[in-house]
């Protein structure tokens, strides 16, 4: 599809027209002209006052396909991401059966052509993502994996997590872990605090995942290699991670963009939406993460989009499943923080530094490159509800309200999503 | 009338001082109504309320169904052990076709913290919350302080220490509320494990010898070991526990002073509490369960009171 923006401003300190108000046109999946534009091609689209940026990459994604596709599958799941503003999403390998032979790989992938958000497969490491007997991560990379993980499940058992980070080595291949100390969370629905104590439930204690981190530094030391860790939550966890980046560690970590905002105390009339894993913290964490990013010791934001179906979150808080959906609501989110953190330095988490992560190759904002754009405006009102969700599941705490800032257009090569 | 602002009881924390104190009111009302030769009055004629029950319970249930019967409401009772989950229908799913069944009141005990507030969400029905999981029992709760303030004609400045098992005790959290919106000083006690780790920031005390906390306070509420309630070991032995966290007479006249002994009961003679202690003179226990049928008699009347409809009479 062709088409062309009017004045948008580039969000994206590589390219040469950064900060400045442009036209950008797009012809056959290319950026065909970029500046001020005579002769537009396609479609035109008044973008004054909205930004343009690299299409944006979430590291840490979850859909139900297989296995759980009634919350998400992989056409509904790419269609919530490209309203969402990503080209791309990695996906945890937490599904029925878990994603870890080649196979699985190649289903994940096989739609990429046909829509505007591409799949990038991350394979479990150990066989159903359990902790116990290794996959075949060679093939697996061979195949297609970006990159190993257990997903939701942390790498719990010391010794696999030691080897796995030494047989990585032979392709540079990294390894994500959520850091979470399970014997310490056993029976816990959320946060270990004052609202634990009001709420009457067992919490989990910051210290279930810091002393994961601590551990895995460790072996990290002793091993070599690379490791990432996903949804970090506590303050204490930035410092371990700051530290051991000082120390020349190959380490790099994300967090959840509602970690940013969202507090334990919401958690008060018992909302299972809030019901997250890692759970929400208090203010001191959210604190401490908004300056984990600000001084790059956090390097990417991600959406921990989490889909549950209906009967899986309107229950009990404690029988209620963990995750709430997210790929919709990171822009609102970033928007709201924009106080506290520049917008261009949010952007550069959702794209090059994932990118790079992840080892994969940084789209451009250049005349005659790939079109990997997302087109988004920073003052539009809305409200996500069952109109404006694409998501198959409405576990969103945001579900429902007014929210500030909305994608408008999202393009990967050929394909576009133009919210209409 | 005066009314509650409350449309259910899920908690003490919903409660305002005032309503506590209506609360009071009425049941003294009650109780002076149980004493007389019959006992029964018609308040709450047509009024359908089911006694729904996901967990054990002997004493809570036979009190709500007193009063429920003493106001001459229309009375059925559900119990189910386990949470319904397992059962293969959720609790909504449980609740509403008992309430197709033109239910009015619920009076729900489960294991899960907040299902009666997720019920609140869902249904039309008024709910009382008879005890969830870990967090709130506030019947007991009222009955605690009301049996306080019937001893002392006050509860404000009163020095009330919690002994045992805090973390999985909804009598503890619904205790404390209640105690500090009526003005009295608490104190927690018992092995630390079981002691939530930041329960010093609902600004209550908290001590870890059993003895210093009876020097302490005026009243001592002793809760029950509940081991059905902890998925893991916190403490070593039952013996251990009573050996060091146990009330026996021999502590209390060790004590300068006399203090009240109260426990939500069912008791574990000789582990939380002795049996000269439990039936001593000092202990209101059995007055507790008496003002129990009196406040739930309360709670169901001002609740009633609350449904569109309904006016009922105090008789």
């Amino acid at each position: 599809m062709n088409i062309t923006f009017r004045s948008a401003i580039v969000l994206d300190p590589r390219s040469k027209h950064h900060n400045k108000q442009v036209d950008i046109s797009i012809k056959n999946g290319h950026i065909y002209q970029i500046g001020k534009i005579n002769k537009p091609v396609g479609k035109e689209i008044n973008a004054n006052g909205m930004f343009v940026s690299l299409g944006w990459f979430d590291m840490s994604c979850l859909f139900g396909d297989p296995g759980y596709e009634y919350k998400e599958d992989r056409t509904s799941g790419c269609q919530t991401a490209a309203s969402g503003g990503f080209t791309g999403v990695a996906l945890l390998p937490n599904t029925n059966p878990v994603i870890e032979n080649k196979n699985d790989i190649a289903y994940l992938k096989a739609l990429n052509k046909s829509h505007v958000t591409s799949i990038y497969p991350l394979a479990a490491v150990t066989k159903h993502a359990l902790g116990e007997d290794l996959t075949e991560m060679i093939d697996l990379h061979h195949a297609g994996a970006i990159a190993f993980t257990d997903g939701v499940n942390p790498v719990w058992n010391s010794d696999i997590l030691l080897k796995t980070l030494l047989y990585l080595q032979k392709f540079d291949g990294l390894l994500i872990n959520r850091p979470e100390d399970k014997m310490l969370t056993q029976f816990a629905t959320m946060n270990e605090g004052v609202q634990s104590t009001l709420s009457g439930m067992k919490g989990m204690p910051n210290i279930s995942e810091e002393i994961m981190i601590a551990r895995d530094l460790r072996i990290l030391e002793y091993t070599g290699g690379k490791i990432h860790f996903s949804n970090i939550s506590t303050a204490e966890a930035v410092k371990l991670i700051k530290k051991a980046k000082q120390e020349g560690l190959k380490v790099t970590c994300d967090v959840a963009a509602h970690q940013l905002t969202l507090e334990e105390g919401l958690i008060d009339d018992f909302d299972t939406n809030l019901k997250v894993n890692p759970p929400l913290r208090t203010r001191k964490d959210i604190n401490a993460l908004i300056k984990g990013l600000e001084d790059d010791t956090i390097d990417a934001i991600v959406s921990a989009h989490r889909p549950q179906d209906e009967e899986s979150k309107k229950a009990e808080f404690d029988q209620a499943e963990f995750g709430q959906t997210g790929l919709q609501t990171v822009l609102p989110i970033l928007i709201q923080l924009s106080n506290k953190l520049s917008l261009e330095k949010m952007i550069e988490k959702l794209t090059i530094s994932p990118c790079k992560i992840l080892g994969l190759e940084v789209p451009e904002i250049k005349k005659g490159a790939q079109a990997n754009l997302t087109v988004f405006d920073p003052k539009a009102k809305w409200v996500l509800d069952e109109y404006t969700n694409h998501s198959k599941s409405v576990n969103s705490w945001y579900f429902g309200k007014e929210l500030t800032g909305r994608v408008v257009a999202t393009v990967n090569g050929e394909n576009t999503y133009i919210l209409s | 009338m005066e009314e509650l602002k409350v449309k259910h009881l899920l908690g003490i924390k919903e409660l305002s001082k005032e309503e506590i104190q209506l609360i009071f009111r009425t049941a003294s009302h009650f109780k002076e109504i149980l004493n007389r030769p019959i006992k029964k009055v018609p308040s709450l004629r047509d009024v359908t309320i089911a006694n729904v029950f996901f967990e054990n319970s002997t004493r809570t249930k036979l009190s709500f169904e007193l009063a429920e019967k003493r106001l001459s409401a229309d009375v059925v009772n559900f119990s189910s052990s386990g949470s319904s989950v397992k059962k293969g229908e959720t609790l909504l799913d449980t609740i509403n076709n008992i309430l197709a069944m033109k239910v009015d009141m619920l009076v729900i005990r489960h294991a899960s913290p907040g299902a009666p507030h997720f019920l609140a969400k869902h249904v039309d029905a008024n709910i009382i919350n008879a005890g969830d999981g870990t967090h709130e029992h506030p019947t007991q709760a009222l009955l605690d302080t009301f049996s306080i303030n019937e001893k002392f004609g006050k509860v404000q400045g009163k020095k009330v220490a919690i002994i045992g098992d805090i973390l999985h005790s909804r009598v503890a959290l619904s205790n404390i509320h209640a105690l500090q919106k009526l003005g009295a000083q608490v104190m927690v006690c018992g092995p630390i494990t079981l002691l939530p780790r930041h329960i010093q920031k609902l600004d209550v005390k908290v001590e870890l010898d059993v003895r210093k906390a009876l020097e302490w306070c005026d009243i001592a509420n002793v809760l029950r070991i509940q081991l059905e309630r902890q998925q893991i070991k916190y403490f070593p032995s039952l013996r251990e526990y009573s050996l060091y966290f146990g009330i026996n007479k021999k502590l209390l006249d060790g004590l300068n002073k006399e203090i009240t002994i109260m426990h939500p009961g069912p008791i574990n003679r000789g582990i939380e509490i002795s049996s000269d202690v439990a039936d001593s003179e000092h202990s209101i226990i059995l007055d507790q369960v008496e003002n129990g049928v009196a406040i739930r008699m309360a709670i169901l009347y001002l609740l009633a009171a609350k449904r569109p409809d309904y006016q009922p009479e105090l008789t």
